[in-house]
């Protein structure tokens, strides 16, 4: 019961959306690159846009949630779970029930273990193809979207993707528009029901501590000789002043500088 | 031959006497050089010429290096030799079981994250010495790397078939598939690097219905900690955006970060090559790569940029500048100044209020470096300024400075490149 | 046959311009409801216009002496006139009061006239340019119609094709003066601007008999629990009725445009315009008809609207455009300057309120700077937990381990700023050479809100006020001393409609150049005299024009010795750094940059030094290139300190008693 692209005019898009967490707070807010996955979906001509989320319900996730409302939307769809469980069965449940066209994830979450596996996943169980790291939708025609992927350095590969479809966005994609309190404020989120909620036995398991400093890691130097040892422990931090061209000819100068591009790689063939 | 050093005491003492007519030949025969500075004396201990050893300084005095260092000592060239010779080849001949590594070989060869990885791979098939384990690594596509033996790889499988080119995780994933098939891997090690083996193995993950261990930095043995398949390790693994560690059993499936453990460097193993039993399942891509797309370089963001050319106050020409930045191909930045003059966008700004950018080559037109605008490049690689003023900031930051006219720098600039592309195109 | 032709004239007149008041005031009424005591205002109508609204119409001596015999002479002749000629009570002194009305008002109309021959470009013209013909049509012809009514000429001077002639006269003066007033015409000001008097949304704004300027200038506050409640205004209906009001009242003599910094700057803005854009939508059509300066870079007659369209389109566009609002500084010199008591900023803002709460369109860096605020208490996005890092060597006393001090230092978001930590250096080296008993809130400490207020941010504004609120009710202190004149201005007027100080809590607000100038004038500091050269001060606007105080940092500069040599726009008329309101977020592009202009005052006065007394102007005016010094006062003030040998005895010890030793001896 796969929509026909072809035929409905509208593009059926579901973005899953997560509570975020702010790097520095820890404060609840919309989640970064699950914004920007409703950016790209808003920016599609003739989308109609749907917001998903599992998740517990609380004040803190509400205003979290209701973040993305902000964005221009009139309701969220919501399949309540308790803390720690599976969610995919049920996300997995819903999209089975209306399939859309395109799945619109972030990459990873902030919270949790934000292993970044649930769109996989999802992908596996519906037997959709997934692109990661979409940077924009280019188009959508004939049940095949053209898109971007990022690839590092602002570079773009052009990719074609047989629908329906799972995307990932990362933090190349556009960045999101503001969340405004008005439609926040009045929008719905709109509690579906589901099965029973699979408990995620094996998380439970694990220990959860706050992140460990990671160590950093020493140059190790396989030094023969007492001296190399000391010369390596002794060094001077690499750089020191710069070449600096006094007095030289504006000719002389550029050569300077095109060596160095050269040398880096960075000039355009 | 033996080892055993025999002593011939007549030539030792003719070694000794400068002025026997045998002298030079016998050193030579001793490999000693033109001057002996140490010998074994006649009673079996060390003798040493000071006069021989040292060098003459820069000013004019002789100089020691007690440490070995020094260059042209027999005695060094003999140990170094043996240095390179001392990684110690391993032949794992019957692995008890294979630890699976993809690499993502960006560009062909092995990244820094690579090499850590097959470090990884070398502690969970090196636990037991009894009984050791082969590290494999899978390898798409055509690549340039020759020393993956000395990265610590046993057995290589190499895909170099073109389909697997490109962005083209369902034709890798067959692969991988048909290796857990084949070869049933005790562990599945990949980089958890965007676009490489983070997307790859999380589909492995999918695929083979394994819970992956994701973001690993960290691997300890652990008796206690039984896995699903009781692996005897434990991981931590980061997650909840970089604010969280998981300390759990490591799964089959690992996705580690970069420095998760020391590259191999001790010893070498065989990179035998195998292939798998069943010819691979033709597979229909649903995803088709259409290729790369020619980004224009003004268009990048700048925070992504790798090339940017930045300008300020003391650029006067504009219209040069800019068409500098094309005929480079570099992403165009601008200090304060210049966008508080309206000459660029605001979007364009570098710096601490602007953009914080991580070019690899920043060159700054006309910028004195004001604090702010230092601090938004601190991570950028190589700074090139051109500037008038030689006691400027920016100049102190900067890794190549060019004192004088910005606009003219930038046209010797233009018309050098410009010469280069005429000469290449005659040449073609 | 006069006789019976005036009365009727007369009557027909004011019959129509009641009318037209009915039409006009179902206008106002469109918009939202605001109660105001009705009796009460129009009785303290005749004092607001004499005292509030002469003070600033005094500014200029001609036109307000103008004003006053065109006005003065206007009413009293429309009352004699009635009396006189409508009701025939032509007798003894009502018909000779009536002429030298009207003679008075001729001589004011000459002035009227003599001053549209040449106009500023401030000025509006289209209609208002045959006002002054109206106006002598009107005085004239009720003082010629009247000297027979005097007996000064014959009944039956002139032929009545003269009466007539005279008549058709005052019918256009009765219909310009009258009917006009309330069915548009410039006349319409008077109307307007009498009830605008009577029923003004501040009338904390205007003095009273008791002595003492009032003053509000703290924004309102939206209601955000009731979900009904609108966010902002979206359509002019949306404002209350008394704004409207107030903007029907706008004479459009362009002082506001003349002051205005982003007008002055070629940004899209002109306070006058956008009044009369107000008025346009009030009544609905398109701005066509505007007869002044437009907006810079926006020709005129491309924008229309009605009461109940909206003001800023979501796309393409409607009555004006989003970068007009954004360009303001609310720096109130608009205000300062109305003689028609309009509230530019306010209604500026209220618009503000509904792009940020309900389109989510806050410009540029203005919407992440507000997602900054909700996330991290301060603009910058910055660690709150970090606020102190800047004071790690100076061991600042906080709050949470005293509980209660005389003094509460706030900091303000610059302590992220490497150049304000210089200015906060300097001041708590003042307040402990003072011995002053203060403490911080340090990392309890929150953005006040005046930024997100002012980008419209009502939610994240009255969050963050009610969060520092409840902080600062923690604690036991008299006095918030702040150097940030923004932070000063919230938190000394708008918390108190969140229930801040003035409510329930009961401690004063006060900048830090008024507690030096205390500190000073109490002997509790003493100065080296000033060395250095010519210096000038620009006033800040949240403490200049928003809250009053321009005299305390002054003294202060006087107490250091310093002559400040005035910069032309200086005191009330200070112009605007740029930095207020979020503009340098929004960053609305213009042809000039206002610190730039501002900095070009400066170097008019030939002063090496530019003395400020607020972060925002700092940061705008040093980032000016090749500009005069800029220094806060608290630095001045810090460089020039004497510390007394007694203090440094009690401060530093023995080292301390050596020095008096020494001195002694």
């Amino acid at each position: 019961m796969r929509p026909d692209p072809q035929k409905s005019p509208s593009l059926a898009i579901t973005v899953l959306v997560s509570v975020g967490c702010h790097p520095l707070t820890g404060r609840g807010r919309r989640a970064d690159q699950d914004a920007r996955g409703v950016e790209l979906a808003r920016a599609l001509p003739l989308a109609e846009v749907r917001l998903l989320h599992a998740g517990v319900l609380d004040a803190g996730s509400d205003a979290a949630l209701r973040g993305y409302l902000g964005m221009g939307f009139d309701a969220l769809t919501l399949i309540e779970q308790p803390e720690s469980s599976d969610v995919v069965p049920a996300l997995a449940e819903v999209l089975a029930d209306h399939p859309p066209t395109l799945v619109i994830a972030g990459t990873r979450a902030e919270r949790g273990e934000a292993s970044g596996l649930l769109p996989y996943l999802l992908a596996e169980r519906l037997g959709w193809p997934l692109v990661a790291a979409v940077a924009e939708v280019e188009g959508v025609e004939g049940g095949v979207a053209t898109l971007l992927q990022a690839l590092p350095r602002g570079q773009r590969r052009r990719l074609q993707v047989r629908l329906p479809a799972i995307l990932t966005v990362d933090s190349a994609a556009p960045a999101p528009r503001q969340s405004a309190f008005g439609p926040a404020r009045r929008g719905q989120l709109a509690v579906h029901e589901v099965g029973e909620a699979v408990p995620d036995a094996e998380l439970v398991e694990w220990v959860e501590q706050p992140a460990r400093k990671r160590p950093k890691r020493l140059k190790i130097v396989k030094a023969a000789s007492a001296r190399d040892r000391f010369k390596a422990a002794a060094a001077k931090a690499e750089g020191g002043s710069g070449q600096v061209l006094d007095g030289v000819t504006p000719e002389q100068g550029a050569e300077a500088i095109l060596k160095l591009l050269k040398e880096e790689g960075v000039l355009r063939r | 031959m033996s080892e055993i050093r025999r002593r011939d005491p007549r030539r030792e003492w003719i070694a000794r006497n400068r002025l026997h007519r045998d002298h030079v030949s016998v050193l030579a025969v001793l490999g000693q050089g033109n001057t002996p500075s140490e010998w074994l004396g006649p009673n079996g201990v060390m003798r040493r010429n000071p006069h021989a050893v040292g060098f003459i300084g820069p000013n004019g005095l002789k100089r020691i290096d007690r440490s070995g260092g020094q260059q042209g000592g027999p005695a060094t060239v003999a140990t170094g030799t043996a240095a390179s010779d001392s990684r110690q080849a391993v032949t794992i001949e019957a692995p008890a079981f294979l630890v699976a590594v993809v690499p993502d070989m960006s560009g062909g060869r092995l990244s820094s994250h690579d090499r850590d990885l097959l470090g990884l791979a070398r502690q969970l098939a090196d636990a037991d010495p009894a009984r050791p384990g082969a590290v494999l690594a899978v390898l798409f596509g055509s690549h340039k790397e020759e020393a993956l033996g000395e990265a610590g790889v046993d057995r290589l499988l190499h895909l170099g078939d073109d389909a697997y080119e490109g962005y083209a995780p369902e034709a890798r994933l067959a692969v991988l598939a048909a290796v857990e098939r084949d070869l049933a891997p005790r562990h599945w090690l990949l980089p958890d690097s965007p676009l490489g083996g983070a997307d790859l193995g999380r589909r492995l993950a999918a695929r083979l219905g394994e819970r992956p261990a994701t973001g690993v930095w960290q691997l300890e043995a652990d008796a206690e900690a039984r896995g699903k398949n009781g692996s005897g390790w434990r991981c931590t693994a980061r997650g909840a955006a970089n604010t969280r560690d998981f300390l759990r059993p490591l799964p089959r499936v690992a996705l580690a970060l970069a420095e998760c453990a020391e590259p191999v460097s001790e010893t070498r193993h065989a990179a035998e090559p195998v292939t798998l039993a069943q010819p691979l399942p033709v597979l229909l891509s649903r995803i088709a790569d259409l290729g790369p797309v020619a980004v224009d370089p003004a268009g990048v963001a700048l925070a992504e940029a790798g090339f940017i050319l930045s300008a300020g106050n003391g650029v006067t020409d504009w219209e040069g500048f800019h068409h500098a930045a094309k005929l480079l191909g570099a992403t165009q930045g601008a200090s304060r100044v210049a966008v508080d003059d309206g000459h660029m966008p605001r979007h364009r700004q570098v710096g601490a209020t602007g953009t914080w950018v991580t070019a690899r080559v920043y060159v700054a037109v006309g910028i004195s470096g004001a604090i702010q605008h230092l601090q938004g490049i601190q991570s950028c690689d190589k700074v090139v300024a051109i500037n008038r003023d030689p006691g400027c900031d920016m100049i102190k930051r900067a890794d190549l400075a060019v004192i004088g006219d910005a606009a003219l720098v930038l046209q010797a600039l233009v018309t050098l490149v410009e010469q280069e592309r005429e000469e290449k195109r005659h040449a073609a | 046959m006069l006789d019976t032709l005036l009365p009727i004239l007369i009557f027909s007149a004011l019959a129509l311009a009641v009318i037209g008041a009915m039409r006009r005031i179902r206008l106002w009424r469109q918009g939202r409801p605001s109660p105001v005591p009705i009796l009460q205002g129009l009785a303290a109508m005749p004092r607001r216009y004499v005292v509030d609204l002469h003070h600033v119409v005094a500014r200029d001596k001609v036109m307000s002496n103008t004003h006053v015999a065109t006005a003065g002479g206007f009413v009293a002749a429309a009352v004699l006139m009635i009396l006189v000629h409508g009701l025939g009570l032509a007798q003894g002194v009502l018909g000779w009061a009536l002429l030298a009305a009207s003679a008075v008002m001729f001589v004011g109309s000459l002035f009227v006239a003599r001053r549209r021959r040449n106009p500023p470009a401030r000025l509006s013209k289209g209609p208002w340019m045959r006002l002054p013909k109206s106006l002598m049509a009107f005085s004239l012809s009720v003082f010629l119609i009247t000297l027979p009514a005097v007996g000064v000429l014959p009944q039956d001077a002139g032929s009545w094709i003269l009466a007539v002639a005279l008549a058709a006269v005052l019918a256009w003066g009765l219909g310009e003066m009258v009917f006009g007033m309330t069915w548009g015409g410039p006349m319409k000001h008077a109307f307007a601007g009498a009830l605008h008097l009577a029923f003004h949304r501040r009338p904390e704004r205007f003095s009273t008999k008791a002595g003492g300027k009032g003053r509000s200038t703290g924004l309102k506050a939206l209601d955000l629990d009731s979900p009904q409640a609108k966010l902002g205004v979206e359509m002019p209906s949306d404002f209350t009725w008394n704004q409207l009001l107030g903007f029907d009242a706008c004479v459009q003599c362009g002082r506001c445009e003349a002051v205005c910094p982003a007008f002055a700057a070629g940004q899209p803005l002109n306070p006058k315009k956008l009044i009369q854009d107000m008025v346009v939508g009030l009544a609905g059509g398109s701005d066509a008809h505007y007869a002044g300066s437009p907006y810079p870079g926006k020709p005129v007659g491309e924008h229309a609207g009605g009461p109940h369209g909206p003001i800023v389109a979501r796309e393409g566009k409607a009555l004006v455009d989003a970068e007009t609002l954004w360009s303001c500084t609310t720096c109130r010199a608009c205000v300062e300057e109305c003689p028609m008591m309009i509230e530019h900023v306010d209604a500026i803002v209220d618009m503000r309120r509904f792009l940020t709460l309900e389109h989510g369109n806050t410009p540029n860096k203005g919407a992440e700077v507000l997602d900054n605020l909700i996330a991290t208490d301060n603009p910058g996005g910055f660690d709150p937990g970090s606020r102190l890092h800047w004071a790690a060597d100076l061991n600042l006393p906080r709050m949470a381990d005293l509980g209660q001090v005389d003094v509460l230092l706030w900091l303000g978001d610059g302590v992220f700023d490497m150049r304000n930590q210089r200015t906060l250096r300097a001041l708590v080296k003042v307040l402990r050479a003072a011995e002053v008993d203060f403490a911080v809130l340090g990392d309890e400490e929150r953005d006040s809100g005046d930024v997100a207020r002012r980008l419209g941010d009502e939610a994240t504004f009255q969050s963050l006020a009610r969060r520092n609120i409840a902080t600062l009710a923690k604690y036991r202190f008299q006095r918030i001393v702040t150097c940030d004149p923004h932070s000063f201005h919230v938190l000394c007027n708008e918390y108190r409609e969140l229930g801040g100080p003035g409510g329930d809590a009961h401690y004063t607000v006060l900048h830090h150049s008024t507690f030096i100038a205390e500190l000073y004038a109490a002997g509790q500091l003493h100065f080296t005299p000033w060395k250095g050269g010519a210096v000038t001060y620009h006033d800040p606007c949240y403490l200049g024009r928003y809250n009053g105080e321009y005299e305390a940092p002054r003294e202060v500069l006087r107490a250091l010795g310093i002559t400040v040599t005035e910069m032309a726009r200086s005191g009330f008329r200070s112009r605007c750094c740029g930095g207020g309101g979020g503009a340098p977020l929004t960053d609305i592009p213009g042809e000039r940059r206002i610190p730039d202009m501002r900095m070009d005052d400066v170097r008019e006065t030939g002063a090496e030094l530019v003395a400020v007394g607020c972060p925002q102007c700092t940061a705008m005016l040093e980032g000016v290139v090749e500009a005069a010094e800029v220094r806060d006062i608290a630095e001045l003030v810090a460089d020039a300190l004497v510390i007394l040998p007694v203090k440094m005895a009690k401060g530093q010890g023995r080292a301390g008693q050596a020095r008096v030793e020494e001195l002694a001896s």
